[in-house]
């Protein structure tokens, strides 16, 4: 009756956090819609795809769908580009954002804190469509904003368009300029979290503003840190397929630095418009996404059991 | 009414030879066959007691003016007809592939009649894959007799894959849709180009007039959409070479290598010296400044910056040189009399355009088929949904004189009158000639261009793209990496660019890709 008793004990457990599983109950609904219901689609990736004939009678092709992928002798550049930005928007962002978090709580005027905060928030809202005409209006080489500052001062402007060596510059600060304000508020969170009374005993001990950031404020931040770089390391093949699309459109004489697989993919599927190539895509970066999370969180363990996501 | 009457018997008549032998065939191509077989027979044989809303599904923008008001009236009249509405269903602009695409991957009944074409819409690629429904011809004769007496037998022929009809092709319909540059003729004459742009050099000539007499106008104020990149380089081929475009394989890269030799493919992307010597003389365009610096990112609309005067060109077809930017032209830059440089006219290499350019199909998951056709038959045939259809309300959009249409003063389509864009199963027979249009300039070049036209040579071929569906992808991908670049001249070296091009495209599998269009050709064909 071992397996009857452990049944009971979950009974007993559930029916004690009813509340909390009540609570619960709305993301776990919304996780098994839309995450677990649509899993079978990936098999979509391994047919050739008859809209009559839908998702079960579909003939099989194996793994054909994945073969273009790698005949382009394409994919290590934009294996490259792809990590490589990704390792970038997760390094340099997260370091930003816990630098101006940190700057942010040391600020005593809450008036102008706030202002500040939403100031930098506000880029997060502005649509990539939007966010490429700013950029293109700035430093186009015939009438941008830009352009004409450095002419006007007797300079020469580079033609940033056909400059692929800038783009990663470019595509970076852009990037921070969009999400900093909102990561910052995680970081702000976790700060306002350390126990107050820490502080105060360094404070007491003599130590000052930039010590007890180091000593303490840093450290503590440290759980916070592991487990966004975490998060984000599952989407380390993926990018940002609006940001990069409309930054840098069709504009090919940049691909070199700028193509991702996202991009790549959207342009070889436009004119196919083939369902299963696509999905194969999306398959092969959440196979590898998966792979990586579990790595690190097992290098985490390793290193720092406590901060390791399970 | 004696034509009426007849059409009706003949109706009646087509229907009763087909019932015997429906049943089956119906059920065999899969078409729900219930007023086919329904007992309740109306007066013209065919069951039409249940009302019902066909969707008929188009690309366009959703219009502000007065469709809702002539559906509303022209719903009357088919209600009255066959007891049926048409309600427009649109795949706006944005994005209209991959939704146009979408919609039919994804399609539950609620679309009916679907608008498509061999060239620009993917017609065959998406009867391959099952979104259309396949029309026997007992059903076509039956629903939709007036059409099916009006297409000819070999016309059908170019509708069919697999030995079934798929598309109804608009066939009764003269346009011109081939490419070349709209041009100011004011500038073309005082840059010395007494008898207008026919041919690349007058081209240059041009640009460079403009850009040395008029500093605040772009020669051509370009946008590298992969529309025009493809549109140039076709065009330079089309006029340096004699060869013909093949459509129906993604992307424009094969070619026949003459009207005389169809059937081979060129091998004009992979060796000779016409590519190398586009690619030199586009980076001297754009070196000269003939565009943007930073043309490839460059999202200024190029018809508006025309029609503003800060724009010397705009490429597009001929259609819409004289049905659109010439109008507007003469009203907005008076004087400016815009002509057109034909692609391919100073090498007599100009082809007419397939007849599904535009055609209709039927969603294999209508539930009204049968009354879709009678809808779509109407649409086409009779003369009075016609004009209400193409043309609004007579008397409050339109008044006729002649076979001239005639708008009411102030007439703007955008506010006023009916969007439906029918571009498949437009009427010669039942036409009229917008007074707006630049008819004296269409019919001083149309005989020009017809006299040099040949009819597109591969009407019969639809191509089986399994077999190089990888190569196809990637070539399509080297295409749209290498080709803005030669075209808006944006490499160091142009010469080697396209060798690098070239190189690109044999890893790629090109060379196999020109032998498989090759073999499917010489097997409709012959060899």
């Amino acid at each position: 009756m071992e397996a009857r008793a452990k049944i009971a004990w979950h009974v007993k457990k559930a029916a004690k956090y009813k509340t909390l599983l009540l609570m619960c109950l709305p993301a776990i609904i919304f996780f098994i819609f839309m995450s677990y219901v649509p899993l079978p689609g990936m098999w979509v990736a391994f047919l050739r795809f008859d809209y009559n004939k839908g998702l079960f009678k579909s003939p099989f092709v194996g793994w054909k769908n994945f073969e273009f992928l790698f005949t382009s002798g394409q994919m290590w550049l934009l294996l490259r580009n792809t990590i490589l930005y990704n390792v970038a928007f997760i390094l340099v962002g997260n370091v930003v954002q816990m630098a101006l978090s940190i700057l942010l709580s040391e600020v005593a005027s809450d008036r102008f804190r706030k202002t500040a905060q939403s100031i930098m928030f506000l880029p997060y809202f502005i649509s990539a469509v939007l966010v490429s005409l700013l950029v293109y209006n700035l430093i186009n080489y015939d009438y941008g904003f830009i352009s004409n500052l450095v002419r006007g001062s007797g300079g020469e402007m580079a033609k940033l368009y056909s400059m692929p060596k800038a783009w990663p510059v470019i595509i970076v600060l852009v990037n921070l300029w969009q999400t900093t304000g909102y990561g910052c508020i995680v970081y702000f969170a976790a700060i306002m979290g350390i126990d107050p009374s820490i502080m105060e005993a360094a404070r007491v001990d003599g130590a000052n503003g930039l010590q007890r950031i180091r000593r303490i404020t840093i450290p503590m931040l440290k759980p916070t840190f592991v487990i966004l770089l975490l998060f984000a390391v599952g989407g380390i093949l993926k990018g940002n397929f609006g940001l990069f699309y409309n930054l840098v459109g069709n504009n090919s004489s940049l691909f070199s630095t700028t193509d991702i697989i996202e991009t790549y993919v959207y342009r070889s599927m436009l004119n196919s418009f083939n369902f299963s190539q696509g999905s194969a895509v999306g398959l092969f970066q959440s196979v590898v996404g998966f792979g990586v999370v579990m790595a690190c969180n097992s290098l985490v363990k390793r290193i720092e059991p406590d901060y390791a996501l399970f | 009414m004696k034509k009426t009457l007849s059409i009706l018997l003949a109706t009646v008549f087509a229907f009763s030879l087909a019932a015997c032998g429906t049943r089956g065939e119906q059920s065999a191509t899969q078409a729900p066959s219930a007023s086919a077989s329904s007992s309740a027979a109306g007066p013209e044989g065919i069951d039409t007691s249940q009302h019902v809303v066909i969707n008929y599904m188009t690309t366009g923008d959703i219009p502000n003016n007065d469709t809702d008001a002539v559906m509303a009236e022209l719903n009357k009249v088919l209600t009255e007809k066959v007891n049926a509405e048409l309600n427009i269903r649109w795949i706006e602009w944005t994005d209209y592939m991959t939704n146009y695409n979408l919609t039919l991957a994804s399609q539950d009944g609620s679309v009916d009649l679907v608008g498509t074409a061999s060239d620009w819409l993917d017609a065959w690629p998406n009867s391959q894959n099952g979104a259309f429904l396949p029309l026997s011809e007992e059903l076509l004769k039956t629903y939709a007799p007036q059409t099916y007496a009006q297409v000819p037998a070999e016309n059908w022929e170019l509708c069919k894959f697999n030995g079934q009809i798929y598309l109804i092709p608009e066939d009764n319909y003269a346009q011109w849709i081939n490419h070349g540059f709209m041009y100011r003729g004011d500038y073309a004459r005082e840059a010395g180009i007494a008898n207008g742009v026919h041919n690349w050099a007058d081209l240059e000539k041009y640009f460079q007039y403009i850009k040395d007499s008029y500093p605040d106008v772009v020669p051509w104020d370009a946008k590298a959409d992969a529309s025009i990149v493809t549109q140039m380089s076709t065009g330079w081929n089309h006029s340096k070479t004699p060869n013909i475009t093949i459509d129906g394989l993604r992307q424009e890269v094969f070619f026949g290598e003459s009207k005389d030799n169809p059937y081979t493919v060129s091998r004009y992307f992979l060796e000779g010296a016409e590519l190398v010597n586009f690619a030199q003389t586009m980076k001297k365009w754009n070196d000269a400044g003939f565009w943007r610096e930073d043309v490839l990112n460059n999202t200024v609309d190029t018809r508006e910056a025309m029609y503003a005067g800060q724009s010397g060109a705009d490429q597009h077809h001929v259609s819409t040189w004289y049905s659109t930017v010439r109008p507007e032209m003469d009203k907005k830059q008076p004087g400016s009399d815009v002509g057109f440089f034909l692609f391919g006219e100073e090498n007599s290499n100009v082809i007419s355009i397939n007849i599904t350019h535009g055609a209709m199909a039927i969603a294999s998951k209508s539930k009204n088929p049968e009354r879709a056709l009678m809808v779509y038959d109407l649409l086409r045939n009779d003369p009075e949904i016609y004009r209400l259809f193409q043309y609004g309300r007579e008397g409050v959009d339109y008044t006729v004189d002649g076979n001239m249409l005639l708008r009411p003063d102030g007439f703007d389509n955008a506010l006023q009158g009916i969007s439906s864009n029918f571009w498949w199963g437009r009427n010669d027979s039942l036409e009229l000639r917008q007074s707006n249009f630049a008819w004296d300039e269409y019919d001083k070049v149309t005989p020009i261009y017809a006299e040099m036209a040949v009819p597109y040579p591969y009407g019969q071929v639809i191509f089986d793209l399994e077999p190089i569906s990888t190569e196809l992808d990637t070539i399509s991908n080297i295409y749209s990496t290498y080709m803005p670049i030669i075209v808006f001249g944006k490499s160091a070296d142009p010469a080697a660019y396209v060798q690098e091009f070239r190189d690109a495209l044999k890893n790629a599998g090109y060379e196999k890709a020109i032998n498989e269009v090759e073999s499917q050709l010489a097997s409709v064909y012959g060899s």
